[in-house]
């Protein structure tokens, strides 16, 4: 008993974690693009104060069954994938303790599959909305994801033909034995990856699924009050999920938090600073850019994975 | 009274003869007359078939002279098998045209006379053992099917008779050179009797009465480039003719052909010729049925297609492929003339005798649409329909024979068979629009042979077994070379 | 007697009774049917387990019947989609005129593709795939509409495909003088075959047929969305799995198990072949998602994705390891149930409302809630989104694919599932979510007796997703008998030969628990105050809309994805079959100019074939 109690704990501790990782980070960003655009800008903790705002707020629309399933499905992936996540290296001491979770009962490919189930619940919540402007967001992200995930699986299938293995911990054992990092040893793979990311994030020039210009802010346009609340607590889980699975596969993991946060926050800054400086792109090429150079250093990062 | 095979040849002739005459006893006469004589048929052909169990053949000597003197028909299982096919074909089409021209009854006298004379004709080719008499059967056959291509009054009719008997006149002059030279040189006309002295005849001589048989026969046999009177003819000629031809007259000039070749010649390297020709027959005529925006033409095309194809089987002469090709001729008698049977109510007020008029034909005559779509699945060889069975044994004997190639030609051609039938089904059942043609209801009696034709399709196609031994019978008979000379110059008295 | 001849005969008959019923009464053949297939179906199911056999002989040729566990495997498919189909077609079928000749067709069609995995001999075989083929083709232009572009192309793609394994046959027969497939596979064993390379691969051009393999898959689009969706289901979900059942044997048994490996020569062949075949399906998967997600029309949308599918299952096949033959019969088992519901929804959605084009329906969720539950389920099932069972099949044939080396194949597999999302998305979207029209405000929930049969589907795919062992197991007895030695395999763990696993129980139970804890959370705080609103009440950029302002999006859905695949779109298979088609047809038409319909040309033939037959002639004999 004592050890499921152990396990809920770290469980919680993980989630409370990846929350407030994800939500921080959220908020430096606005902090930073805020300078960068000569603006005073909000605190690094507003996102904090929004959600609390968003969930002291009376919610007065319902609109439909998806509709209120649709945050839960993103708080519901966000909360699995974490589970399933390695958020330390597994050889590091506070691991054991509080953080191994499920991590051993699923593997990257699951991870992925894991991942798509928070959008698809985005997607049909926006879509029983009614609002045109949400579907148009939703077809946007959908086909962007059709555009980055070929250099991110081509990053991935290198990886794990690299290491003969699909488990993460697998994938993070091998590195540090080899003492070599998957963004040295095949960078190819690991600038697909990246590159992947830009879209994965959706800051410019990839924001157009939420497009605030056009779309009004697109799929999460018709909620607010705590259905808002929800999705944004889902969000900055996912945000963190992300970062810590690129440094998982790609910067050997991390053995203390601090480490992690080192880590997480140098590749969170990636999109973000490739986005100040860009404008909007049109879906379709976003999608085109991801299958131009992105992909050929995917396809390149493979044929080295297998020699 | 003795059952015997001139009974096929003299009754006919003699109800030729009195039908006129009978006729105006009674002006029904002339129907029923050729009726019983049909029905005649199928009786001594039961017996006749009955007979043959005890005894390899019957030949039937006339006039007293015995063979190789005397005229004699001979009744083998291979013949025999033949002969029962055309009188069935024969009392279906009588049965089916039975109301034909119900009104004036001076056409329809002249129809039902001349059908019979088509069929004796046919049957006759089949029986006798002479080849001059061969002739004879042959030029009956001839001049009653240019006659009835030019039944109906008018030009297209006349035209294709013309055409008809341009090119069988030609059959006629080649035949009977053939077997001028072929006298000379062996002073004998028994084809048993030939067969034993064609050793006697110089090779290059041989060549050349083989090759005036060949373009002769072929042109009844519609081989390619000799086919040209056929698809005019059956479209022109009145609807259940089109399943005479097919059914009967066609098979006569197979025979004639096959007999030929297989018990008279004994050159070496015919069947490559007939597989030669047999496969630019088919491919020729299934091309050309693609095309082909009237139906009877096309079904003439298909059936000179089908014709291709048994002329392939009796290329390869194994004795799976002797089989596959009897079987072939079963299947396609009893399939085409069905075929013919339904196209002609589906195209009954036509005057243009187009697939296009054919447009939702299927709501108005369930019936006769369901039997052409039933004869349509079974010619292409879809199981579980009788023509699955010789189109499988067929391949069985190309790929017994290694022919790779020819097998995968064969059956590309039938997908396109299957193309061109099936758009024809898809217009008569299409819903998008309604044709404009009236559509006639089909009588009793038609109502019947469809009915019989097509429960024997499907019979077959279930239960082959029902017919394959008297097709394994026919095809042991007509390989079986020797059986035949010995049988046909030695029983010298009628029993 | 023999249950196997009397399932069959039952199944036979029962099309014929159908048919005739109907001549009674045109309700009476849906009840015709339904009996006839439970009564096959509880035959089936009592005695299946019995050792079954049954040979007898038509015109000196042995056919032979028999159960096997692959055999019984796909049973399971026929007789499971069977039932439902017919039980969902009486209320289906209700309002449209000749249900004879439909009932006995699919009755037929069911009966046959029983035939064809029993069938133990070549013949029988045969006969019973093209019982299959024209019955289907009958329902395909039941309607009798369109015939010329969903009829022809079905029946000849069909005849191509049944010729090839007819060439097969015979050449199999003509080398070791029996249609019997144990004989055949012994002869395998035993390099008795001379040609066995041409004749697996005509074996396999006759499956690709069925299993909508590109090229050979320009029938299926229209046949399958030409067909009533009663019989679809059918289609899609168990007649194209008969060319996955052929080349399962030929792929594994043949190939893979030949005892020929050692041969250098048949290795690489066979090797060669079976890489040809993953690509294509691979291509297979990845250009009909292009097609699929473009699509106007729900049932052609989801034809194009049932091409996508068994592209995957053709892939798992061709790869040919332990984990990918399993993957590929689990998708495969898994395709049956999701789409044959799919196309069940599609279907209540066009009895209910009276089309299938999703331009013109919008927002039927309110309105069809059951169906929209089972449209949910099995599309998240489709695109392989965990904790469904599509999920353990997608998983199952990525790892056999990184495992087995496939690198390239397995991205091509990832694109067409992660593009499977748009179209799974579009059909939810056009279908049930969006604007609520006035025009469709009068819609209801399909009747029970159709609800039933998808609910009993959507319900599997949920259970398998956590317990596929269930699936696993006949699977694995199925493997068996292709030649596979101790498969492994586990109720809720799936592991691959790395030995990295995915325990579905803790993914079914994390997910569940995390849902829950939302559910409480959103569902209960500040209740009272929520309204429910209609999609009209909604801002669009702060502006409250008009009452009769179109705010309906189903035109050009994924018109930049569109744009930005561009290249892929421009030249259309169908189109370039089409072209072949007419070009070969105008080039054929030089035949009928040779008939000029000329008598003395007539003649002009005679004489000169006559003296090219007497020069030829004298010279070859």
């Amino acid at each position: 008993m004592e050890g499921i109690g152990l396990k809920i704990l770290g469980a919680l501790l993980t989630t409370i974690m990846a929350f407030a990782v994800g939500m921080t980070y959220g908020g430096i960003t606005r902090k930073l693009t805020a300078r960068v655009q000569n603006r005073v800008g909000p605190t690094i903790w507003q996102n904090f104060i929004d959600l609390v705002k968003l969930q002291s707020k009376k919610t007065n629309i319902y609109h439909g069954v998806m509709g209120h399933f649709a945050p839960m499905w993103i708080i519901t992936a966000a909360m699995t994938v974490l589970m399933f996540i390695p958020v330390l290296h597994p050889n590091s001491t506070w691991y054991s303790t509080w953080f191994p979770n499920l991590t051993f009962h699923g593997d990257l490919i699951f991870l992925l599959y894991m991942m798509v189930f928070g959008s698809l619940g985005m997607a049909l919540g926006a879509g029983q909305t009614g609002n045109p402007n949400s579907a148009i967001g939703v077809t946007r992200g959908l086909s962007q994801m059709v555009g980055f995930e070929i250099p991110f699986v081509l990053a991935l299938v290198a990886l794990m033909v690299q290491y003969k293995t699909t488990s993460i911990q697998d994938i993070m054992a091998i590195q540090d034995q080899s003492g070599v990092w998957m963004m040295f040893s095949n960078p190819f793979s690991f600038l697909a990856a990246l590159f992947a990311s830009l879209g994965m994030f959706r800051y410019s020039p990839f924001d157009i699924v939420g497009a605030p210009a056009e779309l009004a802010s697109g799929p999460v346009s018709e909620f607010g009050g705590k259905y808002l609340g929800v999705m944004m607590t889902g969000g900055s889980i996912f945000a963190f999920i992300k970062l810590t699975l690129y440094v998982d596969l790609f910067m050997g993991g991390a053995y203390s938090i601090p480490e992690l946060l080192i880590k997480t926050f140098a590749l969170y800054m990636v999109p973000v600073f490739y986005g100040w400086v860009s404008p909007r792109y049109r879906t379709e090429q976003a999608i085109r850019y991801f299958w131009g150079w992105p992909t050929a250093l995917g396809i390149l990062g493979v044929i080295i994975a297998v020699w | 009274m003795n059952i015997s095979p001139v009974h096929y040849i003299a009754l006919p002739l003699l109800a030729a003869f009195l039908i006129p005459l009978l006729s105006k006893l009674h002006k029904e006469l002339a129907r029923i007359v050729p009726g019983l004589v049909f029905l005649y048929f199928l009786v001594i052909s039961v017996v006749l078939m009955q007979r043959l169990e005890t005894q390899p053949m019957i030949s039937e000597v006339i006039a007293g002279w015995s063979a190789p003197w005397g005229i004699n028909l001979v009744f083998t299982p291979f013949s025999g098998f033949l002969v029962s096919l055309m009188s069935f074909i024969g009392f279906l089409v009588w049965v089916y045209s039975y109301h034909f021209k119900k009104i004036d009854y001076m056409p329809a006298q002249k129809y039902f006379i001349l059908l019979m004379m088509l069929v004796t004709g046919s049957i006759g080719i089949v029986l006798t053992g002479d080849i001059f008499n061969l002739f004879v059967f042959l030029e009956i056959v001839a001049i009653s099917a240019y006659s009835l291509t030019a039944f109906y009054p008018g030009r297209d009719g006349a035209e294709a008779a013309f055409k008809y008997l341009l090119v069988g006149s030609f059959a006629s002059a080649l035949i009977l050179l053939a077997i001028v030279i072929l006298y000379t040189q062996t002073g004998t006309l028994n084809m048993a009797d030939l067969a034993v002295k064609m050793h006697e005849v110089p090779h290059y001589l041989k060549v050349i009465i083989f090759v005036l048989f060949l373009v002769g026969f072929g042109i009844e046999a519609e081989m390619f480039p000799l086919n040209g009177w056929a698809p005019d003819a059956y479209s022109q000629a009145p609807g259940p003719i089109g399943a005479v031809f097919a059914g009967i007259v066609v098979k006569g000039g197979i025979y004639a052909l096959v007999r030929v070749v297989y018990t008279i010649f004994d050159l070496s390297g015919v069947g490559t010729i007939l597989i030669a020709l047999g496969l630019v027959t088919m491919i020729i005529a299934e091309l050309a049925a693609l095309r082909q925006d009237n139906l009877k033409r096309m079904l003439a095309y298909s059936s000179i297609g089908q014709m291709g194809v048994v002329l392939i089987a009796f290329g390869i002469g194994t004795d799976t492929a002797i089989f596959a090709a009897l079987f072939l001729m079963l299947n396609h008698a009893l399939i085409k003339s069905m075929l013919f049977f339904s196209a002609s109510y589906l195209l009954y007020n036509s005057t243009t005798k187009t697939i296009k008029e054919l447009t939702g034909m299927a709501k108005h005559l369930p019936f006769v649409s369901f039997i052409f779509a039933l004869g349509a699945f079974a010619i292409v060889g879809l199981p579980p329909f009788s023509g699955f069975w010789s189109k499988l044994y067929f391949l069985m004997a190309a790929a017994d024979a290694q022919m790779v190639l020819l097998i995968i030609t064969v059956l590309s051609v039938s997908v396109i068979e299957i193309i061109y039938y099936f758009r024809v089904i898809g217009k008569i059942y299409s819903k998008d629009e309604t044709s404009e043609l009236e559509p006639k209801k089909p009588t009793i009696n038609s109502v019947l042979v469809m009915t019989v034709l097509g429960a024997l399709i499907i019979i077959i196609g279930v239960y082959p077994d029902l017919v394959t031994d008297w097709i394994h019978h026919a095809s042991d008979a007509l390989v079986n070379k020797s059986n035949y000379i010995q049988n046909v110059l030695t029983e010298n008295l009628p029993r | 007697m023999n249950t196997l001849a009397l399932i069959i005969l039952i199944f036979f008959s029962g099309a014929t009774l159908a048919y005739l019923s109907s001549l009674i009464s045109n309700k009476l053949p849906g009840w015709v049917a339904l009996l006839t297939t439970m009564t096959g179906t509880v035959l089936f199911y009592m005695s299946f387990q019995n050792e079954q056999a049954l040979s007898f002989s038509i015109i000196g040729l042995n056919l032979e019947w028999a159960l096997d566990n692959y055999t019984i495997l796909f049973a399971h498919i026929i007789f499971g989609l069977g039932i439902l189909a017919s039980l969902y077609s009486v209320q289906y079928m209700q309002n449209k005129s000749q249900q004879g000749s439909f009932y006995a067709n699919f009755l037929l069609s069911i009966g046959s593709m029983f035939g064809i995995i029993i069938s133990k001999d070549f013949i029988s075989f045969f006969i019973f795939w093209e019982i299959m083929t024209w019955s289907s083709f009958l329902i395909v232009v039941w309607n009798g509409i369109g015939f010329r572009k969903n009829g022809i192309w079905y029946m000849a793609m069909s005849a191509i495909g049944a010729y090839a394994m007819l060439t097969a046959i015979v050449l199999i027969n003509s080398e070791i003088g029996t249609y019997s497939l144990q004989a055949f596979f012994n002869a395998v064993q035993e390099n008795a075959i001379d040609n066995l390379m041409l004749v697996s691969i005509l074996l396999l051009i006759g499956f690709a047929v069925k299993a909508a393999l590109m090229p050979l898959h320009i029938w299926a689009p229209r046949a399958y969305s030409n067909t009533p969706a009663s019989y679809t289901s059918v289609f899609s979900g168990a007649l194209s799995k008969m060319g996955v059942f052929g080349m399962g044997l030929v792929l594994i048994r043949v190939f893979r198990f030949s005892g020929l490996q050692d041969n250098f020569d048949y290795a690489l062949v066979s090797q060669f072949t079976s890489h040809v075949l993953a690509w294509l399906g691979g291509i297979t998967a990845a250009i009909a998602t292009l097609y699929a997600l473009v699509q106007k029309d729900a049932k052609k949308l989801l034809a194009y994705s049932s091409i996508a599918q068994l592209g995957y299952i053709v892939i798992g096949l061709a790869i040919g390891t332990k984990l990918a033959v399993m993957s590929a019969l689990f998708l495969a088992i898994m395709h049956a149930v999701f789409k044959g519901a799919l196309f069940m929804a599609v279907g209540a959605v066009e009895r209910q409302v009276g089309t299938t084009d999703m331009t013109k329906i919008s927002g039927l969720i309110r309105r069809m809630p059951w169906t929209f539950f089972v449209t949910l389920v099995s599309i998240i099932a489709l695109a392989g989104v965990p904790p469904l069972s599509g999920f353990v099949g997608k998983w199952m044939l990525y790892e056999a694919l990184i495992t087995n080396g496939n690198f390239f194949l397995v991205v091509v597999v990832f694109f067409s599932s992660t593009a499977a999302f748009l179209y799974s998305y579009r059909i939810l979207f056009g279908l049930f979510l969006g604007q609520e029209e006035d025009d469709t405000a009068h819609v209801k929930e399909a009747p029970a007796t159709m609800v039933i049969p998808m609910v009993i589907l959507a319900l599997f795919l949920i259970v398998t997703g956590t317990y596929p062992g269930i699936v696993f197991e006949p699977i694995a007895h199925g493997m068996e008998y292709l030649g596979f030695t101790d498969v492994t395999w586990n109720m809720t763990v799936l592991s691959n030969v790395w030995g990295d696993s995915v325990n579905l129980q803790y993914v079914s139970t994390t997910i569940g628990v995390a849902f829950m804890l939302a559910l409480i959370f959103l569902t209960f705080k500040g209740r009272k105050g929520t309204r429910g609103v209609s999609t009209k009440d909604i801002s669009t950029s702060g502006e409250i809309p008009l009452e009769h302002e179109n705010l309906t999006f189903q035109l050009d859905f994924f018109k930049p994805f569109e744009r930005a695949a561009a290249p892929l779109y421009k030249r259309s298979i169908t189109k370039i079959y089409e072209d072949v088609a007419n070009g070969l047809e105008a080039l054929f038409d030089f035949t009928r100019k040779i008939y000029t319909g000329n008598g003395q040309t007539y003649a002009i033939y005679v004489v000169a074939f006559l003296v090219t037959l007497l020069i030829v002639v004298q010279n070859m004999l």
